[in-house]
């Protein structure tokens, strides 16, 4: 099961949509059904090998930074989140996934950093390197917002600041218990030298400290980049890497022995993620049903995937912000230097309902928490068609089955007969099962009551 | 309003939710006091609430609790050390920060101990791990999974979560759960930024559908299935609780500042003040961090710079807080306590800030506190390798004084609570429990002495008794349950029962004199 042996049964209806819920943030029907019947392989090489479409840059991104002026910075925060949701809203790519997993893992957030234009170009840099870790690991040490973030650009030969080294250890790339407080110490040292000029990371030698140094209990005149090397060599990085993967896109307590496999294909890849995801999406291990609605949705998939699901398009990407913050994932701002803790921690007293209120809203068109309604980009009201949805699915004039294939849907685990039972009833309202019509004027309220009563099923935070 | 929708949307509305009265020490005041207002009355006292005030990120405590005569400091630190003559006296060897100004009159007051020296073997200076280390109150090789808060309200509600109690046991104010108060079947506490926002958040959805939850299976989704039913069905219950508490509280009299923490520690006062029975709240603030590795201080000025405004901010939230808990009488029943992960190096690095470091002081606050500095001045020429201070006092030993002189646990539940014994080395923070006849006059003056308190083998009480009457006197657990009568003799007035056989805990003595009876409390200790 867990040995990472590519599965070969061709996909059902619910193992495509386990793919697309996983590797992407747009588990629709439509997109469902076009993996139906493919393999495993042929399915994961298809969604990897979609071009990936150009985004259009903000019109400040290449603008001189404003030093001085905090309320100027401030106002393009907001710009540089919506464009960024915008982007998750409208591209069904794996690509999308990955941004977001690296930036939780080289974490940084606009307070901090402050420099918008800093933190637009770190998120170019995830996004153009979001298929190699080893190149990002490599360039992210003198990327302005990380210098900034984690003090880099105040480290001085002599007396080095340890802020950088230490997370670059712990939470970058080997993880907790991989190395000493003296390798911390040590590549500190070897970590100074960079400055930030402009909009660039500047090295300079004549700044660094590049004298004898033990890093990994490898001893040389090591410099910032024989850090790096001498880091992702290591196992552990391999390792750690691994199971951030398999955290993302599979379950969130892996056994020691599956994050071991996925090691080595993660050092025979050489960090590269198109290669380990083809492996890693085609396994039986990733089909199977035991991590089958394992993981707790993010803030992103919920919202995303609900009006994805929906077919609702044209979301306003500060809703999807507004929404994700209220839902604890604020977009370039996760709470810590960890980002954000993921699964359990998505959900408390206070963010289940509010995941629940903003779901049932959405689907009948307003705002949660409000009576107002929801507006596209161009401020017309932003109704879901919840019928035009239901015919996509097959045998949609049969309420049994249209209850049934909308669950599967919209679900990650298998709903009980005594589940559905409830859910038909909820959709008829009172009607008989031979009354159903998709056509009538009320299909529209009854379908509506049915996908509330799924979004407010604990299953649906799922995924 | 439809309370219960929230329940039933999140598919639970099978499951019992047998609310129980409100817990005292594991047993209910309404059973337990019946109808005598003065027993209803001294249990309430009994009601002891802890306020745990997070720092995260690492403080650094030789710039909070400055040694000022102290020569390493002022070299380890030239840009960022605090003046002496900047600092607010402690003693003539320690200063406060300028900032600490609330604290320093809480100090003065005698309402503060200033813990020193606070960590434990190994320190790690990691702020995740540190964190999860302070959290599960755990030795720094072991990966606990449950909190030392969530397991000590776990022996208050064994049921929890198939049972709830009125009240919620613990809050955290904010958008988060932590891992402090997990215990071993999920989360202990609630978690909102704001009771009103809560109520409505719980009580504002449209269906009164009701899907049931499918079969609980050993798989990994059905685990995560019956997580969010526990969460959805404390909310559920205590969304309502929470807003009538925060309803009755009415207005503050303490003039709170604006700060994110003086608002989270001005919602707790609120519900202590609306009649919350919550044992445990956590506060920390949102965003910000004491994780001070750059620009601690101003270059220009190292009593200026985000370190000073964090203490501000903990300062002046605090002590607004406990002036709002003298103002409405609870303040004898509130006890605060900071903690962070790790303090911060001695020598400042070349960012005008400080790394992380080991050891650090903590504080405790609350009219029930024995204030003062436990322990000495931090000594910065007996450091380890790497140049961090070695600890004086494990965390461990001041969550043990919080249990055992606090909460009043025996001392072997403390053990078992700690994965060890720290009852030796816990100091003696808090005032003596009210156990003592002393402690009740106002409720129980019939009694003269109850000795001795605790007691290993006999207790003996001698009472105020009519002349010639037979007064039982009977001992009884905190669950109600008798576990001893003895009848007083009609001309002395002295009666004793054996306690030998009786397990470690707080009992309650019970002594009925014709149609007077009275109680007041002996712990059994050995």
């Amino acid at each position: 099961m867990e040995t990472l042996q590519i599965r070969t049964t061709p996909l059902s209806l619910e193992d495509a949509v386990h793919l697309l819920r996983r590797a992407t943030y747009h588990p629709t029907y439509q997109a469902t059904k076009a993996l139906v019947g493919l393999t495993p392989s042929e399915a994961s090489a298809k969604l990897l090998a979609d071009p990936v479409p150009p985004q259009p840059d903000l019109a400040w991104a290449n603008t001189v930074p404003n030093l001085q002026d905090f309320a100027a910075n401030a106002r393009l925060w907001p710009e540089m989140q919506q464009w960024w949701m915008s982007r998750v809203l409208s591209v069904p790519h794996v690509h999308e996934k990955l941004v977001s997993m690296w930036h939780n893992i080289f974490t940084s957030d606009y307070i901090n950093v402050y420099i918008a234009q800093w933190l637009l170009n770190q998120h170019k840099l995830i996004r153009s390197n979001a298929t190699s870790y080893a190149t990002l690991a490599e360039k992210m040490v003198g990327d302005p917002a990380m210098l900034r973030y984690l003090n880099g650009e105040l480290s001085v030969k002599g007396r080095p600041n340890e802020n950088f080294a230490r997370e670059w250890f712990e939470l970058f790339t080997l993880g907790i218990g991989n190395y000493t407080e003296s390798d911390v110490l040590e590549a500190a040292r070897a970590f100074t030298g960079w400055r930030i000029n402009g909009v660039q990371g500047v090295y300079s030698r004549q700044l660094a400290d590049t004298g004898t140094k033990t890093i990994l209990g490898k001893t040389g005149s090591w410099d910032w980049k024989d850090v790096v090397r001498i880091t992702l060599e290591s196992d552990a990085c391999c390792r750690y890497v691994a199971k951030r993967i398999i955290k993302q896109f599979v379950e969130f307590y892996p056994t020691d022995e599956v994050v071991s496999n996925l090691q080595k294909i993660v050092r025979d890849a050489n960090y590269d993620m198109n290669v380990i995801l083809q492996t890693l999406l085609s396994s039986e291990y990733f089909y199977s049903s035991a991590v089958r609605g394992a993981l707790i949705k993010s803030p992103a998939e919920m919202v995303v995937g609900l009006a994805s699901v929906l077919g609702a398009r044209g979301v306003q990407p500060a809703y999807a912000v507004a929404t994700m913050t209220k839902l604890t994932q604020e977009p370039f701002y996760p709470p810590t230097v960890e980002g954000w803790k993921g699964h359990h921690a998505w959900i408390t007293s206070s963010t289940f309902p509010q995941r629940q209120r903003f779901a049932e809203a959405f689907i009948d068109g307003r705002q949660a928490g409000s009576s107002a309604k929801l507006l596209d980009a161009d401020g017309k009201s932003l109704t879901p068609d919840v019928v035009a949805m239901a015919k996509q699915l097959p045998d949609a004039d049969d309420a049994v089955k249209l209850v049934a294939n909308m669950a599967s849907l919209m679900l990650a685990v298998p709903v009980t007969k005594k589940q559905l039972d409830v859910l038909l009833d909820i959709m008829l309202a009172g009607a008989q099962v031979y009354e159903w019509n998709i056509n009538s004027p009320s299909a529209t309220q009854r379908i509506k009551f049915l996908l509330q009563a799924i979004v407010r099923m604990p299953e649906y935070q799922l995924t | 309003m439809k309370r219960r929708s929230f329940l039933r949307s999140a598919g639970i509305a099978g499951a019992t939710v047998s609310t129980l009265p409100t817990l005292i020490n594991s047993f209910t005041v309404q059973a337990l006091a019946g109808g005598d207002p003065r027993l209803h009355a001294m249990l309430e006292e009994q009601d002891r609430i802890l306020v745990l005030i997070q720092l995260f990120g690492g403080n650094d405590g030789l710039n909070t609790v400055v040694p000022i005569n102290n020569p390493q400091y002022y070299e380890g630190r030239p840009t960022i050390a605090i003046p002496k003559n900047k600092t607010l006296r402690i003693h003539d060897d320690l200063g406060w920060h300028p900032a600490m100004k609330g604290f320093r009159g809480l100090y003065d007051q005698g309402q503060l101990a200033i813990v020193q020296g606070v960590s434990y073997p190994n320190p790690d200076r990691s702020h995740f791990r540190g964190t999860d280390i302070w959290l599960t109150a755990t030795d720094a090789d072991v990966l606990g999974s449950t909190g030392w808060v969530g397991r000590y309200l776990q022996t208050l509600a064994p049921g929890y979560p198939t049972e709830l109690p009125a009240h919620p046991l613990a809050i955290q104010i904010g958008t988060q759960t932590s891992l402090g108060l997990l215990g071993s079947s999920g989360t202990m506490g609630i978690s909102f930024r704001d009771p009103e926002e809560f109520y409505r958040l719980v009580n504002g959805g449209g269906g009164s559908a009701e899907v049931p939850s499918s079969e609980q299976t050993d798989t990994p989704a059905g685990k995560e299935i019956a997580f969010m039913r526990n969460i959805a069905k404390s909310a559920d219950v205590y969304a309502q609780v929470v807003k009538q508490a925060s309803d009755k509280a009415g207005s503050s009299t303490a003039d709170f500042p604006t700060s994110d923490l003086a608002g989270k520690l001005k919602v707790v006062s609120q519900l202590i003040s609306g009649g919350l029975k919550t044992r445990v709240y956590l506060v920390s603030w949102a965003a910000a961090s004491f994780d001070t590795h750059a620009n601690q201080t101003l270059t220009t000025d190292p009593t200026l710079g985000i370190h000073a405004n964090l203490l501000t901010e903990l300062s002046e939230a605090v002590s607004a807080f406990m002036a709002e808990m003298q103002a409405k009488g609870h303040h004898e029943r509130v006890a605060g306590m900071t903690f962070s992960e790790f303090g911060r190096r001695v020598a400042e690095n070349g960012s005008t800030g400080t790394d992380h470091g080991t050891a650090a002081p903590l504080f405790v606050f609350g009219s029930q506190v024995n204030g003062g500095v436990y322990g000495a001045n931090p000594n910065l020429q007996d450091l380890d390798a790497i140049g961090d201070m070695k600890m004086q006092h494990d965390y461990r030993d001041v969550y043990a004084s919080v249990l055992l002189q606090w909460f009043g646990v025996p001392s072997t539940q403390a053990q078992q609570l700690l994965y060890k014994d720290f009852s030796t080395t816990a100091p003696s923070i808090f005032k003596a429990l009210p156990t003592s006849v002393e402690d009740h006059q106002r409720t129980s003056q019939m009694f003269l002495t109850v000795a001795p308190n605790p007691a290993a083998h006999v207790v003996t009480v001698r009472a105020n008794v009519a002349q010639g009457s037979n007064a039982v006197l009977k001992l009884s657990d905190m669950r109600g349950k008798v576990c001893g009568t003895a009848i007083l003799d009609g001309w002395t007035g002295v009666g004793s029962i054996d306690v030998s056989h009786l397990s470690e805990a707080t009992y309650i003595v019970t002594l009925e004199d014709g149609p007077r009876t009275t109680h007041t409390f002996v712990n059994v200790s050995r």
